[in-house]
């Protein structure tokens, strides 16, 4: 079975490839150049009419948006959360959701602030988007420390652990305004879930590949 | 028997449309906004974002709209099942709809929370326009798979109730949603209304004769919308 994943490096189709790695099925790399026009090109419009990535194509045809893609890999392959009929996949559902709908939202509105309200409004679309982060940060922490999810701990990998840890990733280094860069300090049940998922064998590996440096979700690089 | 904490014309609407359509048993109960009793000890120990709806399972509850729609759809069989050859596209468009045009037209709704007040009418008009390319590409995906998009299904649900939202709120914004302008949209809002549920879920919400076709503010007998 091959796939073929539309990719470039720290966009969130690095969160597709920790998926892929994690449960282990080979796949290939079709490399995006968004300055060259491959988003617009009709080729893969026709994968995925948004013209964005992550877009993965499979035997059975294609597939876009992230959480739908980490969905249907646990489906055809297990290991990344439960699947129907197993205990907790009603919470799991709930919270891969929110993280789709939610952070993975703020964390794309912290890195260009510009887009909803023009560019004399960004600084303060950031300060709010700031603000919304560490909300959804916390309410991430409450579910980690009351209720310890087997779907988003430090023991097991988990497509939840792999997708905060890129979109969290962004919000602590790419925001414009230092002052209002993520942080994980306020926030340690998160923060070691995402230290021991950038220590697990498929992240060591994307690291390495996408150029993610030593400890991606932790401590990325600010340079 | 599942519990659908809803509030009238809220997001709950939607999965209302999805249980009522299939013929599913459940009971309502009453999330009062007024008194914001969606902030409550109460309510935030179902759901911790406080967001409406929650709906109560045996299995457990059950927060945010698409994740609820996509397990009653597997639970049910409202969909395509995993391994089916149409899941891709099913999974696709909810997550789509949840985590973009639900979204996008949240910042519409709430722009307080998204962007200064000297902003918000650039910020409309950006947004309106990107709310009127999702629909655009939500228009030609239910004419592409017509069999996802069917009248009360979760896809179409979930289209018909941004579709309306977007005509009528916020109350006091310039109005730019014209639902002719995508006709895959307009026919199906018309077959939703013709189904025998839609006129008792609309007397229920207070949402007028066409809730889909010809929205008009919401009147509920209980409860408040905002």
């Amino acid at each position: 079975m091959t796939l073929t994943l539309y990719h470039i490096p720290d966009w969130a189709s690095s969160i597709i490839r920790l998926a892929l790695e994690e449960i282990g099925q080979p796949y290939t790399i079709a490399a995006m150049d968004r300055d060259a026009g491959d988003f617009a090109a009709p080729a893969f419009r026709a994968i995925n009419p948004l013209g964005l990535i992550p877009a993965l194509d499979t035997p059975d045809g294609p597939i876009f948006e992230t959480a739908a893609i980490l969905l249907w890999l646990n489906e055809c392959y297990g290991g990344l959360g439960p699947r129907q009929g197993e205990p907790d996949r009603a919470a799991f559902l709930s919270w891969l959701t929110f993280v789709s709908n939610g952070p993975h939202v703020t964390s794309m509105a912290m890195i260009h602030p510009e887009y909803s309200a023009g560019d004399a409004a960004a600084d303060e679309v950031l300060r709010l988007a700031f603000e919304k982060l560490n909300q959804q940060a916390a309410h991430l922490e409450t579910l980690i420390t009351t209720k310890a999810p087997a779907w988003l701990s430090t023991e097991t990998p988990g497509a939840l652990g792999y997708y905060l840890g890129v979109v969290l990733r962004w919000a602590i280094y790419m925001p414009h305004d230092p002052t209002l860069r993520f942080s994980l300090a306020p926030f340690p049940a998160l923060r070691a879930v995402l230290a021991a998922h950038e220590g697990f064998p498929a992240a060591r590996r994307v690291a390495e590949a996408d150029g993610l440096g030593p400890t991606p979700f932790t401590a990325p690089a600010t340079a | 028997m599942y519990t659908l904490h809803y509030a009238p014309d809220n997001a709950s609407l939607i999965v209302r449309l999805v249980l009522d359509g299939a013929g599913i048993p459940y009971r309502t109960a009453l999330v009062n906004r007024a008194t914001r009793q969606h902030d409550g000890a109460a309510y935030r120990a179902l759901n911790p974002s406080g967001l409406i709806p929650t709906l109560e399972t045996p299995q457990g509850a059950i927060a945010e709209t698409g994740a609820i729609l996509l397990w009653l759809t597997d639970t049910h069989k409202l969909g395509p099942a995993p391994g089916d050859h149409d899941r891709q596209a099913f999974l696709q468009w909810l997550f789509f709809l949840s985590n973009t045009a639900h979204a996008d037209l949240r910042q519409i709704f709430y722009p307080h929370q998204y962007a200064p007040a000297e902003a918000h009418a650039g910020h409309l008009e950006i947004m309106a326009a990107r709310m009127i390319r999702h629909f655009g590409l939500l228009d030609a995906a239910a004419r592409q798979h017509p069999q996802l998009f069917g009248p009360a299904r979760p896809l179409a649900a979930y289209t018909l109730a941004l579709t309306r939202w977007a005509a009528l709120y916020p109350v006091d914004a310039r109005r730019w949603m014209n639902l002719a302008a995508f006709p895959v949209l307009a026919a199906l809002a018309q077959a939703q209304e013709a189904r025998v549920e839609t006129p008792i879920i609309a007397r229920a919400e207070g949402l007028g004769s066409h809730p889909f076709t010809s929205p008009e503010q919401p009147n509920p007998p209980e409860g408040a919308v905002l």
